[in-house]
């Protein structure tokens, strides 16, 4: 009790295959070395989601887990929703990502509703993307540059209540054709980059950390780290070739 | 006659491969006989007296292959097989170039990935299947994916084959039981396992670093364990459709470990000290005694072979350099990664450690998975510590958020190994552990040679 901001880790037990435990890490680290008091939440299937969480983290699963969990995930739609009425950030990552969407078609054509939380529908594609992706991202007024993994059967769509949060410049991105990667509806961020994400790419990670903590820094600036190590990493990671 | 040949052809394209520095000099040679002459490994199977065992799974494969053919020619057996961990249809066929024709008996190790194709290529006697872990995703997007190969590959066995596999390993017993596999496990006393992590507060994210994703392969229900050696592996149970694991018919109890060195495990009734630590040895050395069983070996004669079991290539080695003694590792995955820092962690010897991730093909391209491995646990030796490899500066970040910033960062192997070497007290062992082409990388800087001069010992 009394932590200043609250991550809660969706089904951290079953949607981890890619690192996502790294994107709690960062989250926690960057907000704990400015002063902050950290709890971390892990939620599984039939709990349920604090009030007053400050992010909601969703990671991805082998297709597998993801269909045994759909069930606990839908029934979470007004839970989440509510969250999100509060200004609870919530961040989907590949797997996760897809199911906070509309709809998820299968390669053998079975439909499957999402959270609804994003306007944006995935259906199977033809072949992965795979590969490293260098994108330049925009959140909330903020524009830097993002770079991490992608590994994706899913080709998504957005609708227009939802912008892209980048446009890759290498990698395929949300489907391959039009450029565009991950996705924002107000405090809702997707995305198909894995590295994981946050640690990576310090600025998106303080971009999530910023507005999940406004309701205790009333919206100020953060202090800023020494990101040496994350700075060279990110700066490496751009050298690469896909 | 023709065979000669080939293996000749094979011999020089190999010598050209390690001067070019292509690889570790052993798939090439392969690679082009297999062009010239499609049907070379099924012949050269087929003519194996006692036939062929072909071990594959995500981890041990390399150990266990050379643990099986340690056993094999300590009782007088000429072995043929790839040594290098070359385990793509190149590297496999290399087994038989260079081997004299009089092999008695064949240790294939065989990538998950082609394991169907070159089972039913080479017809083999036995198959022997380590585990499935997470490892590399880019190849390999879901585990599920990987037990399903391993079983259409035991599927195409011959009849009178035998099929030997984890009974640890709840993901792929469970996706072969019906085929009636031969079982191994492992028993071993707690000792914590992962790093401890509280529900939030102080301490990291509320789960085990190095868990694996654990859900009923039948119904998708998370499992229960109520037994766990390491990782995934253990004894479990599904509260959803009531599927339960079993204890294998070979069994391994670790009776007690000593770090990086050795082990002693009491196997099928023998007490065997085991030169190399690590419960992950204890399930390669239980899986090579399990199959020498079931090849009519008994248990005491290849308990006897393991005693004396030299790993040849880097899995684990010693090696001395500038008289200063180095320890190598491979870590590829959580699983294995989370058994070596324990072994690093329990060893008073180690002085530094280098951490050396790579990503290249043969390493997996996507490293998102060294934030699931426990580096939160190696932060708390006091020894220094070297970020290296390809990726040494997200090494670098993954121990920043572990707890420390490394001292050095150096994608240069040797002066990686270098700074490693000089904040090292005089007596101290340095620890490298490195992924597979890092791990090359690291040989080649300090031996001076990519290739592992294993090819020598064939036959």
């Amino acid at each position: 009790m009394g932590a200043d901001l609250v991550i809660v880790h969706l089904y951290p037990d079953l949607l981890r295959t890619y690192g996502d435990r790294g994107n709690v890490l960062a989250l926690q680290r960057r907000a704990e070395w400015r002063g902050f008091r950290v709890d971390v939440v892990a939620v599984s299937r039939g709990e349920r989601v604090p009030r007053g969480a400050g992010v909601v983290l969703l990671g991805g699963g082998t297709d597998r887990v993801q269909e045994a969990l759909g069930p606990d995930l839908r029934d979470r739609g007004p839970e989440l929703a509510e969250a999100v009425g509060e200004g609870t950030v919530v961040l989907g990552v590949c797997g996760g990502y897809q199911f906070l969407g509309n709809l998820y078609v299968s390669a053998d054509g079975v439909s499957t509703e999402g959270l609804g939380l994003i306007e944006a529908e995935t259906r199977a594609g033809k072949g992965r993307l795979v590969g490293r992706v260098g994108a330049t991202a925009e959140l909330w007024g903020n524009r830097f540059d993002l770079v991490g993994f992608e590994n994706h059967g899913g080709r998504t769509t957005l609708g227009p209540g939802a912008r892209p949060l980048a446009r890759v410049r290498m990698g395929g991105g949300n489907n391959g054709l039009d450029g565009s990667e991950g996705a924002v509806r107000g405090s809702v961020v997707g995305t198909y980059l894995h590295g994981p994400v946050f640690p990576l790419n310090p600025q998106f990670a303080d971009g999530i950390l910023k507005r999940a903590l406004s309701p205790v820094t009333g919206g100020d600036d953060l202090q800023s780290l020494d990101d040496g190590p994350e700075e060279r990493a990110h700066e490496h990671a751009r050298t690469l070739h896909r | 006659m023709i065979d000669a040949a080939l293996a000749a052809v094979g011999g020089a394209a190999g010598a050209f491969s390690r001067f070019a520095h292509l690889g570790s000099g052993t798939s090439l040679p392969g690679r082009l006989v297999n062009r010239i002459d499609p049907g070379f490994l099924a012949r050269r199977a087929a003519s194996l007296d006692q036939g062929a065992v072909i071990v594959s799974g995500t981890n041990g494969k390399t150990t266990t292959a050379s643990m099986l053919r340690s056993i094999l020619q300590a009782q007088g057996l000429a072995v043929a097989a790839n040594t290098s961990g070359a385990n793509l249809p190149g590297g496999v066929v290399s087994a038989f170039l260079g081997a004299r024709q009089g092999a008695d008996v064949g240790v294939l190790e065989v990538d998950e990935g082609v394991l169907p194709s070159v089972v039913a290529e080479v017809l083999p006697r036995l198959l022997v299947l380590t585990n499935v872990f997470r490892d590399q995703l880019d190849r390999f997007p879901e585990p599920e994916g990987v037990a399903a190969r391993l079983r259409i590959a035991a599927e195409r066995l011959p009849a009178d084959s035998i099929l030997v596999a984890n009974a640890d390993d709840p993901l792929l017993w469970a996706s072969l039981e019906d085929l009636g596999p031969v079982g191994f496990s492992v028993l071993a006393p707690p000792d914590g396992g992962a790093t401890p992590r509280g529900r939030g507060g102080a301490g990291a994210p509320a789960i085990a670093a190095d868990a694996e994703p654990e859900s009923c392969l039948r119904c998708g229900t998370g499992l229960v364990f109520t037994r766990r050696t390491m990782a995934g592996l253990g004894s479990a149970h599904c509260e959803g459709c009531g599927w339960t694991s079993t204890i294998g018919r070979y069994v391994a109890r670790l009776v007690s470990r000593a770090g990086l060195e050795a082990s002693v495990l009491e196997l099928c009734e023998e007490l065997l000290t085991l030169p190399l630590g690590g419960i992950h040895n204890a399930y390669n050395a239980v899986a090579a005694v399990a199959v020498a069983a079931e090849l009519g070996i008994a248990p005491h004669r290849a308990t006897s072979a393991l005693e004396m079991f030299h790993p040849r290539f880097g899995r684990a080695e010693e090696l001395l350099f500038d008289d200063r003694q180095l320890w190598l590792a491979l870590i590829k995955n959580p699983a294995g990664a989370g058994t070596v820092i324990r072994d690093v962690c329990t060893d008073r010897r180690v002085g530094a450690v280098v951490v050396a991730i790579s990503d290249n093909d043969a390493d997996g391209r996507d490293v998102s998975w060294i934030w699931d491995a426990d580096f939160e646990r190696l932060v708390q030796l006091e020894a220094p510590i070297v970020a290296g490899g390809t990726r040494a500066a997200e090494t670098a970040v993954r121990l920043k958020y572990a707890g420390r910033i490394p001292d050095v960062v150096e994608t240069d192997p040797l002066a990686a190994v270098r700074a490693a070497i000089i904040s090292c007290p005089p007596d101290g062992v340095i620890a490298i552990l490195a992924t597979y082409t890092a791990m090359l990388d690291v040989r080649e800087a300090l031996v001076g040679d990519r290739s592992t001069r294993v090819e020598d010992d064939i036959a």
